[in-house]
C-alpha cells in the first residue's frame, strides 16, 4: 500500500529534477570553467573561479555581510513576529481570522512595492524622519538607503508576514491548558513564557529562524533597492556580475557558494541544536 | 489628345515615384510581420507606441517590445548565444566594444535609411545608426544650495562639500550611465582610462548617499528631499523641473577646454533577425523629426536630428537646462571605451566605493 503512494511521487519528482536540478546543473557546471567574459568559458575544468572568491577580500566581505544581515534580520523578525503570532493564536474572536487573512494578503504584495513603501516612509520628508526631527531626537534626516541597517529593515519587511504565519502554526500546537495549569500552580505570566511556551515552541523557532534566514540569504530586491549600490550582498553581486560584466561562470561560482553555504549553515545549525538538546537531557 | 495622354502618363509616373517607388511605405508591406524591439520601458516605449507603432500597423505589421536596459538585453543575447529574442536593439556607446568581440549584429544597409540625412556623417556607419545622445550633468536643487550658502557647483569636486554629505546621488557603475560618468569623474580628478585611482578617491570623498541604477530614482529623491544634487543626464533634471522641483543643471568642467560629458545611443540589427526590411524601416522612422523631438521632450534625451535640435530651442526648460550650442556639444568629453578596462574599473569601484 505504501509503495503505491510512493509511485505517485515519481512524476513530480522527475519534473522537479528536470526543471530545477537540470538547469542548475548546467549553471553549476559552468562555474568549473575559467571565465573569459561575455559568456565565454575556457575548455579545461578548473577551480579558478572559486579560488578567486575565497582569496579576494571583496568577495569574502560580501559573503560575510550577506550572512550577517540575514542572521540579524532572521533573529529580529522572529522576535517581532512571535508576539503577534502568539496573540493571534490565542484570540478567541473571529478577529483572529481577519488578522490572519490580512497577513496572508500582505504577503501577496510585490516586494518592489513593499520596499518603495519603506523608502517613502523613511525618506527625508517621510513620517519617521519628520517625527524624529520634530521631537528633536535627530538633527538631520536619516536615510536608510545605502546602509546595512536599511537592508536589515528591508529583509525584515520581506519576511515578517511569513514568520507570523509560520509561528502561528507553531503556537496553535501548544495547548492553552498547559499555560493554565502552570498559572494555577503559581507561575507568573513571565515564568509561563520562560518554562512552558518558549521551550515548547523552540523547535518551531529553530526551523522558522532557519527558513527566514534562507529567504534573506537569497533575497535580491530588498538588498538591491535598499543597499543603494553601497551595500552588496551575494544575490546582488550575482546580478551585477551577470548584467554588467556578463561573466556567467563567475556568477555561477558565487551562486554555488551561496547555495552550499546556506545548506551547510542549516545542517550545522540543526546538528548543533540536536547536540545541545541531547546535552540538556543528560544534565536533566 | 496625344499630348494630353503623354502628360497624363508623365504625371502618373511622377506620382508613382513620389508616393510609390521611392517611398518605403507601401500599404500591406509588412503584412504578418512582427518586429521585436529591445528598448527601455516607460516613456521610451510609450513614445514609440505613440508615433512609430501606428505607422507600422498601417503597413500591416505589429511591433512588440522587449523592455530592459541595454545591459540586460545584451545579457539575454549572450545567454542565447546570439539568438536574440528581438530584431532591433538600443545599444549604448559603452557596449560597442563588447559587441565588437561577439558576432551578434548584421550590417545595416544605409540606402534603406534615407532619414540619415538628418544626422551628422559620424553618427552612422555600417553596423550602427545613432539614435540619441545625453548630456551628463550635475543636477542640483537651487533652493537647498542657497539655504546651505553654497555656490552653484562647477565640477564634481564641488559635490564633496561637507554640507552635501549624504545628500548626493551618483550613478552606479552597474547603470547605463555608470561607466560614462565614472569616466568623467576620473578625468576631472586628473586621471584617465588607465589611471582610475584619482576618480575613485574623488568619488569616495563625495560619499554619495546612493548609487542610482535608474535615473528616475534621482527625480523621486529630489522631490522627497533626500538629495540636493545628483550626477545624472540633463533629461532627468528637465523631468524633475517639469514636475516642479527647483533644479538646475551644470555641465561639469572636466579639463581645460572640455566642459560637459556626452553619452551616445545607437541602434543595431541582430544577426539572427529575419525581419531585416522591417528593422531598417524602424530605424528610419526613429530618425524622423517628429519622433526625435517627441522623444527628447518626453524622455529627456538629446536628439540627433538637426531639425529636432532646432525645435528644442523653442522649449523653455530645455533651453535653460540643456546645452543647445552645437560647438559646445561637440567639445564635450566622449570616452574612448576601447581604452577602458571594464573589469579593472568595476573591481576598483567595488573595492573602494561599496561599504564592503
Amino acid at each position: 500500500m505504501e509503495n503505491r503512494w510512493i509511485a505517485y511521487l515519481i512524476p513530480p519528482f522527475i519534473v522537479t529534477l528536470l526543471l530545477v536540478a537540470g538547469s542548475q546543473f548546467v549553471f553549476i557546471q559552468n562555474s568549473f570553467y575559467q571565465d573569459l567574459g561575455l559568456g565565454r568559458t575556457g575548455t579545461d575544468l578548473t577551480l579558478v573561479n572559486y579560488l578567486k572568491f575565497f582569496t579576494d577580500t571583496f568577495y569574502l566581505k560580501t559573503f560575510w555581510i550577506t550572512i550577517k544581515v540575514s542572521a540579524i534580520a532572521a533573529l529580529l523578525t522572529l522576535f517581532l513576529g512571535f508576539p503577534i503570532a502568539y496573540v493571534v493564536a490565542r484570540m478567541k474572536s473571529k478577529l483572529a481570522m481577519f488578522l490572519l487573512a490580512g497577513i496572508v494578503v500582505s504577503t501577496f504584495v510585490t516586494i518592489v512595492i513593499k520596499v518603495f513603501g519603506l523608502i517613502i516612509i523613511f525618506s527625508a520628508d517621510g513620517v519617521i524622519n519628520k517625527t524624529l526631527l520634530n521631537l528633536g531626537l535627530i538633527e538631520r534626516a536619516y536615510s536608510i538607503i545605502g546602509t546595512q541597517e536599511g537592508v536589515v529593515i528591508g529583509l525584515m519587511h520581506f519576511t515578517i508576514g511569513f514568520s507570523v504565519l509560520l509561528l502561528y502554526s507553531v503556537v496553535v500546537t501548544v495547548p492553552p491548558s498547559l499555560e493554565y495549569a502552570a498559572q494555577i500552580h503559581g507561575a507568573s505570566r513571565l515564568r509561563v513564557y520562560q518554562r512552558v511556551i518558549i521551550p515548547l515552541c523552540a523547535p518551531g523557532f529553530v526551523v522558522g529562524g532557519l527558513m527566514i534566514f534562507n529567504m534573506c540569504m537569497g533575497a535580491f530586491t530588498s538588498a538591491a533597492l535598499l543597499g543603494g549600490g553601497r551595500v552588496l550582498t551575494l544575490p546582488v553581486l550575482v546580478q551585477r556580475t551577470v548584467m554588467m560584466e556578463v561573466k556567467y561562470s563567475t556568477a555561477a561560482s558565487i551562486a554555488f557558494v551561496l547555495l552550499v553555504s546556506v545548506i551547510l549553515i542549516n545542517l550545522f545549525s540543526l546538528i548543533a541544536i540536536r547536540r545541545l538538546r541531547s546535552a540538556r537531557l543528560v544534565v536533566a | 489628345m496625344k499630348k494630353y495622354k503623354k502628360s497624363l502618363a508623365s504625371l502618373g509616373l511622377a506620382f508613382g515615384f513620389a508616393f510609390g517607388f521611392s517611398s518605403m511605405a507601401v500599404a500591406g508591406q509588412f503584412d504578418g510581420v512582427t518586429l521585436k524591439v529591445a528598448t527601455w520601458g516607460g516613456s521610451w516605449k510609450a513614445n514609440m507606441e505613440k508615433i512609430i507603432v501606428p505607422k507600422f500597423e498601417a503597413l500591416g505589421g505589429k511591433i512588440e517590445f522587449v523592455t530592459g536596459s541595454p545591459a540586460a538585453n545584451f545579457a539575454k543575447l549572450v545567454a542565447g548565444r546570439g539568438r536574440a529574442p528581438f530584431d532591433v536593439m538600443e545599444v549604448l556607446d559603452a557596449q560597442v566594444g563588447d559587441f565588437a568581440q561577439v558576432d551578434y549584429l548584421q550590417p545595416i544597409n544605409l540606402d534603406l535609411i534615407p532619414n540619415k540625412v538628418n544626422l551628422q556623417p559620424f553618427q552612422y556607419n555600417e553596423t550602427y545608426v545613432g539614435s540619441w545622445n545625453t548630456q551628463e550633468t550635475i543636477c542640483y536643487n537651487t533652493e537647498k544650495f542657497a539655504e546651505l550658502g553654497l555656490a552653484a557647483p562647477k565640477t564634481y569636486a564641488d559635490l564633496a562639500a561637507p554640507a552635501l554629505q549624504d545628500k548626493v546621488s551618483l550613478p552606479d557603475i552597474n547603470s547605463g550611465a555608470g561607466l560614462a560618468n565614472f569616466g568623467g569623474v576620473i578625468y576631472a580628478a586628473g586621471g584617465d582610462e588607465k589611471n582610475i585611482q584619482p576618480g575613485l578617491d574623488l568619488m569616495k570623498k563625495i560619499n554619495a548617499t546612493k548609487f542610482w541604477t535608474r535615473g528616475g530614482e534621482t527625480k523621486t529623491q529630489f522631490e522627497s528631499g533626500d538629495i540636493y544634487a545628483a550626477v545624472v543626464h540633463a533629461g532627468w533634471c528637465t523631468r524633475a523641473a517639469r514636475a516642479g522641483s527647483p533644479v538646475m543643471t551644470v555641465h561639469p568642467e572636466i579639463k581645460p577646454g572640455v566642459k560637459g560629458l556626452a553619452k551616445e545611443g545607437w541602434l543595431g540589427i541582430m544577426k539572427s533577425s529575419e525581419n531585416v526590411e522591417a528593422a531598417h524601416w524602424f530605424i528610419n522612422e526613429y530618425l524622423t523629426t517628429d519622433f526625435q523631438y517627441e522623444y527628447a521632450i518626453n524622455s529627456g534625451v538629446f536628439p540627433l536630428n538637426q531639425d529636432a535640435i532646432e525645435k528644442m530651442k523653442t522649449d523653455e526648460i530645455n533651453a535653460k537646462l540643456m546645452e543647445l550650442d552645437p560647438g559646445a556639444i561637440s567639445s564635450m568629453l566622449r570616452l574612448d571605451y576601447s581604452k577602458v578596462d571594464k573589469t579593472a574599473w568595476i573591481d576598483g569601484w567595488n573595492k573602494t566605493l561599496t561599504t564592503n
